[in-house]
């Protein structure tokens, strides 16, 4: 059966007020009509992903898994519409990987505030990878604002162990001290039983420069680092690898105010893992309480396009995002990476983006009416236009053997952007259905 | 059609450049099959705006050996008659891939026009850029301004432009199977290339089914005598020609297939750079890629060194003009006078078989005998319909003339288990009936 359908059913009820509830015990049946003495009653979430300077492509995955189970009140948020106070208005905050300095920095002192108020006052902050290290207590320059949880960092360390392979993945500076990741892909996990982590004892999930957590006394272990398995890629010594991370926290919930922290090492939002996706669904279910009386909400500053304009909007998306495609499918075939602040790019990212959109345009074309803010529609055009025409720019800098690093940042910037700005229509679009 | 299919249509008035497109249905395929039975269905559909059908097999771009071919339906500058031109190398599959069956171009535009064909969208684009060019710059052109080397294209060079009777369609850079002068069509409407790409998928209905059985027909193939041989020069000899192997050899870079075709039927040869060379030429023009045997075998007979018919081979697919009817009717020996006479060339060229079906194509059996008793007219007869099956699905047409485990029982076995319809061979005897007719 279909992981993802249990919680795709009950997000279709759950905004027309039909009851919903999360079990605490240790079973399969986690989630059901029927209340029981431990379980949570569900609501209907509205989430907020952070996608603003300093994330990676990641934060498409929580995009995917929240879509495939059904949370559809999605917004899609950057550096100032945090620290404008939009996250207030949301249930969840989750931020996945990146460069935790540079979304540190983004964010800044009020984004640090708004983040703080937001969880204190009862909201649920989901942090992988980058996301987890962001809130841990640092002195270092940006960090240093976001003081929100006492986790010891395993993999920190004021010299650096030999780099075995991947040397562009291997470490980022941290003040100084550097992260290194001693190990990626898929690692083995043993689950507690503490809920909302139940029914689970272990699985298989993906590390890509998450942290090894040593938990403070008030925080809850959910999950800890097991084993490795034969997907697991060394970067270290395999001694040093299990000395740093084996039996520390992968998965924390720590409390704040009313809140809670979901800190992960590993990525459990990634979209080939559906059992860790369903993890994470769980403690949305299990810790979402803020505005209890608001279930269903609704992009009021949106607009319905006519249906010509729409059918020519999705039309005009197709013709250009097929241009950056096939533009993008030939640059794989460079051997080329680029460093864009902390973090390696390889040309298999362009297409993250692009195709997270492209698989889209069906559904949104099924739609009918698409609902965007004024200036929008036009924006996203103007911004994927670009994006083909800076592809063929870089695929001529290749071409060429020319310095390609300015033009690769420039698209990149470009395709955070227009993807967010394709993502606020698209949640838009389907939310603004939801509604009766 | 939701099988083996992109289930559209594509029309694209050139005259109004409007661009329409519609659903391909199933009970069209259920009558005509696919590839030629229905591109002559919607040639004659469109009769009075003189049409270029481009289509696909219904096979095309499966896993079903062979399946590398599309086709360009039109009425023949040189018989006035419809004919069926195959469309190989990797273009044939992209068609299909970039998001349509078939795509019908009517009208005639009033300035020069390329067609940008990609993921399921059609684009009419301005081709000032490029006409003027030869088919080589003008792919190159194309190739570097959409940002991708695979792009895939139907092009004109300036016989074309200028209506030369023998004017060819190429493909890429190269030759094609073109003996119509299709490519004076395409200049008459001021249509100077079309360009394919997609990343679209195929849906089969069985695919666990369809690959086993395309495996195990493969599996098949692969016990012929010919599977140890590769190259044009080869084909040549099977056709009884003798000394071309030792002919060409000394200039032969690497021989190469068509999608999932089990024999190379290609040959690239190296006129400006060592031919034994393995790494990447430096040079940016090192020498042709030959598809046309009879071409090859036409200039030889003229007298020339393989190096001048490869350098012949090259000058035509750069002007975009037919060898065969090069090598006919320049009635010269030297290479220079035969590129020379590309401008003038005039006369009748002789076009063996029927006229439907492209001569390109050998019009005997290759390296298998098919139980044939070497009759004229038995020959002639069972090459029509071999070539007009290849044509419904997609079939590289000289590898349908090798290959008799590629016989119409497998093909339609893979038709029917592909699209879960009931095509027989009633079904296709029909239509093949209709196709020689």
């Amino acid at each position: 059966m279909n992981l993802y359908q249990s919680n795709a059913d009950i997000n279709i009820k759950l905004p027309q007020g039909k009851a919903g509830y999360i079990s605490k015990g240790n079973t399969d049946i986690r989630i059901s009509g029927v209340p029981d003495p431990e379980c949570r009653r569900m609501r209907y979430p509205r989430i907020g992903i952070y996608a603003g300077s300093g994330t990676s492509h990641s934060w498409l995955w929580f995009v995917d898994m929240f879509e495939r189970m059904g949370f559809h009140a999605v917004s899609v948020l950057d550096a100032p519409a945090v620290r404008s106070g939009r996250l207030q208005q949301m249930d969840v905050l989750a931020v996945s990987g990146g460069d935790t300095v540079a979304i540190a920095e983004a964010l800044g002192e009020d984004g640090a505030r708004q983040l703080a108020a937001f969880i204190t006052g009862g909201g649920v902050y989901l942090g992988a990878c980058a996301g987890a290290y962001l809130v841990m207590n640092s002195s270092k320059p940006h960090l240093c604002h976001f003081n929100f949880a006492a986790v010891k960092i395993t993999n920190l360390s004021k010299r650096l162990p030999t780099c075995q392979s991947m040397p562009h993945k291997f470490s980022i500076a941290y003040g100084c001290e550097h992260i290194f990741h001693p190990v990626r892909e898929a690692v083995g996990l043993r689950l507690t039983g503490v809920p909302p982590f139940s029914g689970e004892p272990a699985l298989l999930v993906p590390l890509y420069g998450g942290p090894g957590m040593l938990a403070p006394p008030e925080a809850q272990v959910l999950a800890r680092y097991d084993h490795f398995t034969d997907k697991t890629v060394f970067l270290v010594d395999k001694d040093l690898a299990e000395e740093t991370l084996i039996s520390t926290a992968a998965a924390l919930r720590v409390p704040m105010g009313n809140g809670q922290m979901y800190l992960f090492g590993p990525h459990f939002e990634h979209p080939h893992y559906h059992r860790a996706n369903r993890l994470v669904a769980d403690a949305v279910y299990w810790d979402s309480r803020r505005n209890p009386d608001e279930c269903s909400p609704v992009a009021r500053d949106a607009l319905q396009l006519p249906t010509s304009e729409s059918a020519n909007l999705i039309h005009s998306l197709r013709r250009e995002l097929s241009n950056s495609r096939i533009v993008a499918a030939g640059l794989e075939m460079f051997p080329v990476w680029w460093l864009i602040g902390a973090k390696a790019y390889e040309p298999e990212k362009i297409r993250v983006f692009l195709d997270a959109m492209w698989r889209r345009l069906k559904p949104l074309e099924k739609r009918g009416r698409i609902w965007a803010r004024a200036g929008v529609p036009d924006l996203l055009m103007a911004d994927a236009c670009e994006t083909t025409s800076l592809l063929r720019q870089l695929k001529n800098e290749l071409d060429q053997g020319s310095v390609t690093d300015p033009t690769a940042r420039t698209l990149f910037h470009l395709l955070h952007r227009n993807t967010m700005r394709f993502f606020e229509l698209y949640f838009q679009t389907i939310s603004n259905n939801l509604t009766p | 059609m939701e099988y083996l299919s992109t289930d559209k249509i594509l029309v694209i008035d050139l005259a109004t450049s409007k661009i329409e497109e519609t659903a391909l249905d199933e009970s069209l395929v259920s009558e005509k099959i696919g590839g030629a039975g229905i591109t002559k269905h919607l040639y004659e559909k469109h009769l009075n705006d003189d049409p270029i059908v481009i289509g696909t097999g219904l096979l095309t771009g499966t896993t079903c050996p062979a399946s590398a071919s599309g086709l360009i339906t039109a009425k023949s500058p040189v018989t006035g008659k419809m004919c069926h031109c195959p469309v190989i190398y990797k273009v044939g599959i992209e068609i299909k891939f970039s998001g349509y069956d078939y795509i019908v171009v009517k009208g005639v535009s009033d300035k020069p026009v390329y067609l940008w064909i990609h993921d399921g969208v059609a684009d009419i684009s301005d081709a000032s850029g490029i006409w003027g060019k030869d088919v080589w710059e003008s792919t190159d052109s194309l190739r570097k301004f959409m940002g991708d080397d695979l792009l895939q294209t139907m092009m004109i060079g300036k016989a074309g432009e200028n209506r030369s009777d023998y004017a060819q369609i190429c493909y890429n850079y190269w030759s094609s199977p073109d003996r119509f002068g299709l490519g004076k069509l395409f200049g008459s409407k001021k249509l100077k290339a079309l360009a394919f790409r997609g990343m679209g998928l195929i849906e089969v209905a069985d695919h666990e089914n369809f690959v086993r059985r395309s495996l195990e027909i493969l599996k098949e193939i692969k016990t012929n005598d010919f599977m140890t041989k590769k190259g044009i020069a080869e084909i040549a000899s099977a056709m009884g020609e003798a000394g071309v192997e030792e002919w060409l050899e000394p200039i032969v870079h690497r021989h190469s297939a068509d999608y999932f075709t089990p024999y190379a039927t290609n040959t690239a040869v190296f006129l400006d750079e060592d031919p034994k060379r393995v790494e990447e030429s430096k040079v940016a023009e090192p020498g042709v890629l030959i598809s046309d045997v009879l071409a090859l075998l036409a200039f030889k007979k003229l007298g020339l060194s393989a190096e001048d018919a490869g350098r012949a081979l090259k000058a035509c697919a750069k002007y975009g003009i037919d060898p065969a009817a090069v090598a006919e009717l320049s009635g010269k020996s030297s290479l220079k006078e035969i590129v020379d006479s590309f401008d003038g060339l005039s006369g009748t060229v002789t076009l063996k078989g029927k006229g439907s079906f492209s001569p390109w194509c050998p019009l005997k059996p290759i390296f298998n005998d098919f139980g044939l008793s070497g009759d004229a007219a038995e020959a002639e007869a069972w090459w029509e319909r071999r070539q007009a099956v290849a044509m419904i699905f997609g079939i590289q047409p000289i590898f349908s003339v090798m290959c008799p485990e590629l016989s119409e029982e497998n093909m339609l076995e893979l038709a029917a288990i592909g699209t879960e319809l009931d095509l027989t061979q009633e079904i296709l005897d029909r239509v093949v009936a209709d196709l020689l007719k």
